[in-house]
Formats: C-alpha cells, structure tokens, sequence
C-alpha cells in the first residue's frame, strides 16, 4: 500500500477502472446474493461508529423490525467496497459518505441524511498532535500526515483541497501521508505520535471526545472546515422506487419515534434523520470538482 | 583474658555448639537459595523466551504482509492493538523495522518515530541473530525476531520487554528465603543450646567432682546423680566413681604403708638404741664396781661417776631424739636447730659400725617456720639411707640453710649413685612403683612428705663420687611470722 495519497484516485477514469475492477472482484467472490432474497442488505462505512457491536445490533434488530424482514448489516474495510457494492446493487441501501455520493450522484440516490445537531450538517477538523505547535496548515509543511480514507469527505477530500487552493498536492506538501480507513484511527494515529497531523470527520472527533476523552486528549483541532452536507444514506438509483426502500426511508425517518431508534441515534449522538435536497451536497460538490481541475491544471 | 575469649578454642560447648549450628544452617541454606534462584531463573528465562516466542510468532504473522506493503498505518495498529492486548507479555515498545533499517512503525511513534533508523545499541544487541537478550542489572531484556518471505529478509521487530515483574518475583522469593531460612537458623539455634546446655549438664557435674578430687578430696558421686546405665555419661560417671574408689582405697593403702615404714623404721631405731644404750652400760658397770671397790678415794670416785655421768648423758640423748621423733615436738609447727641437731644422735650408731666420717654443717637458725616432725623424719631416712651407701670409712656430708625463703638441706654420700627409677621415687612418688619395687618404701616416703610439705627433691652425684640429694622446703609464712615473732 503506497503511503502516498494518491491524488489519481480523485480521477473519474481511475474511479471507473476501479469500479469495473471492483465489481469483477465482488461478482468473483459473490456471485450471487448469499442471504435468502427477503433479506435486506444494509452497508456501512467506517464513518459510522463501526466499533460498538452492541449499537450495530441494536440498529440491525431495529431495522429488522421496522421492515418485518431480516436484515443484514454488510461493513467493509474501504469507502470504495461499500460503494461498489451499492452501485452493483449488491447492497439495498448503504450509509456512505458524502464524497462517494457526489462522485456518483448520477447513479446513486439520496435517502435520508442525519442529523447532528439538528441539522445534517458536520464538519471536516484538521487535527494535530498535542504537542504540534503549528497553528494552521501552513505549520504542517513537511510533517506526517493522516488520512482517514480516499473516498472520504472530511477525512481527505477537505484537505486535499485545502493544499489544491494553496497549489499543493499531499505527496508534495507533507514528508509522508497514509490512510487509516477510519476516522477513530487517524486520531489514534495523532494522539500517538505516529503522524503529526490528520484529517478527521469533525462529528466523529466530536463524540469520540465525549466517548473517549483520553484519546482525544492527545490531539488539537487546528482548523475546522465550513459545514457541509452529513454523510448520507443512499441507494442504487434504480431501487429508488422500490419497496424495500420506501421501507428503509420510512425506517430511518421514524426512528427517533421509536424506543430502540431513540437510543441508537442517541448512542450515536444524533437527533435522527431527514430527507434532504441533493443540493446538501453542492459544497463537496464544488470541493471535489476544484481539485479534479487542479490536478489537470498541474498535469 | 581479652585472647581466651577470642579464641574458639576456649569457648564454651554451648556457645560452640549453636554456633555450629548456625554456620551449618546458613551454609546450606545459602547454597539451598542460590540453587533456588539460578533454578528460578532459569524457569523464568525459559518462560520468557516462550512468551517471547509467542508474542513474537504472533505478531509477525500480522504485521509481515503490512511491512512488504510498508503500510505504517496497519503495522501500527497491530503493534497498538497488541500492546494492549497481549496481556502474556508487556513489551514497553515494539518497533517494525524495514530491511534498510529504518522504523516502519513502533508502538510508541514519539520515541521511534517512522522513517528514523533504528539504533545501533539496539541493533548490536542481536549480534548472532538471538531472540532473546536479558540484562538483569538493568531489568530489561530485548526480543528480535528477524521478518522473512522466504530466504530474503524483508524487515525486522525489535522489542524492549518489561521483566520488573520477573525480578520482583525473584526479589520476594529472595526475601522469603532470607526470612525463613533467618526464623530457622533462630530456632535452631535456640534448640542447639537448650540442648547443649542440657548435654553438658553432666559434664559441668562431673567436673566439680574431677576438680575436688584433684584438690584431695576424692568424693564418689551420688546414686541419686547418677544417669541412667547404658548413656554415655551414665557409664562415664561409674567409670569416675569406680576409678574414686580405687583411688581412696590406695590412698589408704598408702596410709598404712607409710605407718609400717614408720614401724620398721622404729624397729631399726630400737636396735640403734639398744646398741647405744649398750655400749656405755659395760663402762657404767665398770664405773660402778669400781666405786663399790675403791669408793673412799675420791679421785677414783670421781672419774667413775663422770664415767657414769656422761654414760648416762648419752642413753638420755639417743631416748629424746627418738620421743621427739616419734611423738612430736612441744610445738609441731616450729622446726628449731636442735631438733636437727638431735638427728645426729640417731645415725651414730649406724655410721660408727661402718666407721664412718661425719661432716655436719647445721645454719638453720633457731627457729624456722617448717614442719619439724616430717622434715626430720625425711632427714633422718636420707641419713640413714646415706650411712648403708656409703662404703666403710667413707664420708657422710649434712648441709643446711636458709636460702630464699626455703630451707636447704643437702646429703652427701660416698656410695655409688641412685638408680634412675628410684631417683624418680623422689621427685614423683607414685603409690604404683610402690608395689613394682618393693623396697623402695623409705624413698616413696620421704618424697611423699617433701610434697606434702609443698616442697620437692633434687638427685645430684653420679657413680664416682656419690650422691647429693638436696631437699628443698619453702618456709611457710605463718610459721615464719610465728618463728620471728
């Protein structure tokens, strides 16, 4: 795994080169859905609190419920698997990022975006060690950095364009960069020193800090970015109308109506969930199109 | 004093005993502990390496597809992980290193952060590729495990392992072997002198009884006090109350020996007498009928009643010397001059048959504080033995004197020399050669009463010219303060 970020993974032909990839190593190891067709396949990322088996559990028997089918609970190591998964339809429904959603927007529909702190807005936080003087990202020349993950908003995308509008590119702005594939890993990876600085989701920061407050502790926020659209829960546009996920919608909508729901969203420090205009989304949107261009411009 | 003690030698039994003890205890139970703890060691080395092995094994199956990918993000979070997890082993830190020797990551970023080289004190430490390297003065110990994808080494974990708790485990069993083996020297001492003490408890008994009997008084020890027969000290003390008895009987036998001595030497004095008696009795008839005869001339009258007179004088003085003899002074504490003086009376008749030469120098003064009755009994038998050694017509010589606050009394014969076992009769007079000799009784005695009288005997001469036996006696400072005043 080159520790480099690698500013090509942005590339809408790379992109499809790995999808196409993707789906070929997916269709090999699955070719058809091991679970009975009535089983309904939910994807999750690491941007989810993926760690407390006992929330998964509870959101599984949730769902279950909800839908009066059994569900399934499917988690990967990467954005991208979860993605692949979603646009070759071997998912119903999958939380994802907002940066995945924009960058297949045209395949892939919204629907329902969380809420955190009432709105379904969060933020990207550029963190550093403790002990970093550095004040912003200009102090973070030459250091080691963290990413969360390729395909992730808050975790890579924010800073990636951060460093595009300074004319910088992370291979050349920082000594060494790598992906954790979490965001509870990049500040695992601050707090120990292991780099020196990191891009993190801002809400996961936020609730790890009330969660696990001494691993916060061996970091400081250097820079938050302006809000931005949560990452959402979407589905393959060609199940939009389905059934199956007028019932997840339904489910999701309705869950800080229910007991179980209730404590779910507030185990995951959520007020619940909402539909939200695809237009949410225009800031990373707009992000992720400034580096694309930037990357061409610098050849 | 301060020297006695010092040397152990002199010590006491039960001092020395709980000593011995002691030193044994101590002496086994250093060599018990060391062998203890070099066993210890050795198990908790092996546990180690074993634990070591493990931890090792274990993460270089995780971390070996990261470090040929160099993902520091996945070895890091395995060594994270393990840290935390790997509850067999604490390692305070762990380092992935590439094959170029830079870190790739180690669990503890601050201190080894990724891309810095590894150190070169650590990396010597693994000269022959060892995968274990314990310094117990530092209470550290390092693992290496090398990372191998076939035959080319792709990378390197270096580990830095806690083993504080190792060696507290050692220093408590260390501590426990020091008070246990502390408590049981304690107690063992204290048992090895209760039971030295009661051991020598019969010892110390019959020392008392050894120590009066070498002061004369041989008592025999009582049934009461006697250990049971069979014990060792049981037999030990009927052997000392046998050998008692054996002594008392001699020391009677002694007693009746020296009273017969007495006797026969009476009967020889008798006969001395009876010859001295004898002799001026023919002239004292003579001086009678002559006066019978011619008694009306007064001069014929008067030699013969000095005739008589002197007779007379001389029976008087042979009867005083021997009631003085034989039935003590006025004053049994005082020897005076004329109680040797007396001496001279009782050998005439023995030196004027064997016509012999009388040398008498008598300096004692008047009075000296010595034992008169056994000095002259002692005297008179070296007098007499002197007059039968010396040949006819030869030469007895008496000197004696004060000298140092002792009495010297030398005889002088002209016979020919004591023999070597005699001679030791005087010097050391043993109830044994007593018997072994037969006639030596008048030497037995006279060197048992010089060393009654705290004195002793010296044989001089040789076959030439005689012997010289001169006894010496120390003055006694009661009687000298008596004789002065």
């Amino acid at each position: 795994m080159p520790s480099k970020a690698n500013a090509h993974s942005l590339c809408g032909c790379v992109n499809r080169r790995a999808f196409i990839g993707g789906c070929a190593a997916v269709l090999v190891a699955r070719p058809a859905r091991s679970a009975p067709a009535e089983t309904v396949q939910f994807g999750l990322t690491p941007v989810f609190l993926d760690s407390d088996a006992e929330l998964l559990a509870a959101l599984r028997r949730y769902l279950s419920e909800r839908l009066g089918r059994p569900v399934q609970l499917v988690k990967k190591r990467t954005y991208q698997e979860i993605t692949l998964m979603l646009l070759s339809e071997q998912l119903d429904a999958a939380w994802i990022c907002g940066f995945p959603y924009v960058q297949y927007r045209d395949q892939l529909s919204l629907l329902a975006v969380p809420l955190y702190n009432g709105k379904p807005l969060y933020q990207s936080y550029l963190i550093v060690n403790e002990n970093n003087d550095a004040k912003g990202i200009d102090g973070l020349r030459g250091q080691t950095h963290a990413f969360s993950d390729p395909n992730s908003n808050s975790g890579f995308l924010v800073t990636r364009w951060l460093l595009a509008t300074m004319n910088e590119a992370p291979d050349t702005f920082f000594s060494r960069t790598f992906f954790t594939y979490g965001h509870r890993n990049v500040i695992r990876a601050v707090s120990s020193g292991l780099a020196e600085s990191g891009s993190v989701d801002g809400y996961i920061w936020e609730v790890t800090k009330k969660t696990e407050p001494d691993l916060v502790k061996g970091t400081r926020i250097i820079r938050k970015s302006e809000w931005l659209g949560f990452p959402p829960v979407a589905c393959n546009r060609r199940a939009k109308d389905t059934e199956t996920t007028r019932e997840i919608t339904k489910a999701l909508i309705s869950m800080n109506t229910d007991k179980t729901g209730k404590d779910i969203l507030a185990t995951l420090y959520l007020d619940g969930f909402a539909r939200e205009d695809p237009a949410l989304f225009d800031g990373i949107a707009e992000k992720y199109r400034f580096v694309q261009n930037s990357i061409r411009r610098l050849g | 004093m301060n020297g006695r003690r010092l040397n152990p030698a002199t010590w006491p039994l039960t001092l020395k005993m709980p000593i011995l003890v002691a030193v044994l205890i101590i002496t086994i139970a250093a060599i018990a502990s060391n062998i203890v703890l070099m066993r210890l060691t050795e198990t908790q080395k092996t546990s180690l390496l074993g634990l070591t092995r493990a931890y090792l094994d274990g993460l270089s199956i995780a971390v070996m597809p990261n470090v040929i990918r160099k993902d520091i993000w996945e070895t890091f979070d395995i060594l994270d992980r393990a840290r935390k997890r790997y509850t067999g082993l604490y390692a305070r830190y762990t380092i992935v290193a590439l094959k170029d020797g830079s870190v790739l990551a180690s669990s503890d970023p601050l201190a080894f952060p990724v891309k810095s080289p590894v150190s070169a004190d650590l990396a010597k430490l693994f000269p022959n590729g060892e995968e274990l390297v314990i310094d117990y003065k530092t209470g550290k110990a390092w693992a290496y495990r090398a990372l191998k994808e076939g035959n080319s080494l792709v990378g390197s974990i270096f580990a830095e392992i806690d083993i504080s708790d190792l060696l507290q485990a050692r220093h408590e069993i260390l501590i426990t072997l020091i008070t246990l083996n502390s408590i049981l020297t304690m107690v063992f001492v204290a048992i090895g002198y209760m039971a030295a003490r009661r051991m020598v408890r019969p010892l110390a008994l019959l020392s008392s009884y050894v120590e009066r009997a070498r002061q004369g008084e041989v008592n025999l020890i009582p049934d009461k006090r006697l250990p049971g027969r069979g014990t060792e000290f049981g037999d030990l003390f009927r052997r000392f109350n046998a050998m008692a008895k054996a002594m008392n009987e001699r020391e009677s036998l002694s007693t009746r020996l020296a009273e017969e001595e007495k006797l026969a030497l009476i009967g020889k004095l008798a006969t001395a007498m009876a010859h001295e008696v004898n002799n001026p009795l023919g002239g004292m008839g003579n001086a009678i009928d002559t006066i019978r005869k011619h008694g009306e001339d007064k001069d014929v009258r008067t030699t013969a009643l000095n005739l008589l007179e002197r007779g007379l004088a001389g029976i008087a003085n042979v009867v005083r010397a021997a009631l003085v003899t034989y039935k003590g002074g006025n004053d049994p504490g005082r020897m005076t001059h004329g109680d040797l003086e007396d001496l001279k009376f009782l050998i005439y008749h023995e030196a004027g048959i064997r016509r012999l030469q009388l040398d008498w120098n008598n300096a004692l003064p008047h009075e000296i504080g010595i034992d008169e009755t056994m000095t002259r009994q002692v005297v008179l038998n070296l007098l007499l033995n002197a007059c039968a050694a010396t040949r006819i017509g030869g030469r007895v010589t008496l000197n004696a004197r004060v000298s140092d606050e002792t009495v010297i009394i030398e005889v002088t014969d002209e016979g020919p020399g004591i023999p070597d076992d005699i001679a030791g009769q005087f010097t050391r007079p043993r109830i044994g050669d007593l018997s072994k000799h037969g006639g030596g009784l008048g030497v037995w005695t006279v060197g048992t009463l010089v060393k009654r009288m705290g004195g002793r005997i010296e044989v001089g001469g040789d076959t030439f010219r005689g012997s010289t036996l001169t006894v010496i006696l120390p003055i006694e400072e009661r009687r000298e303060f008596h004789a002065v005043a």
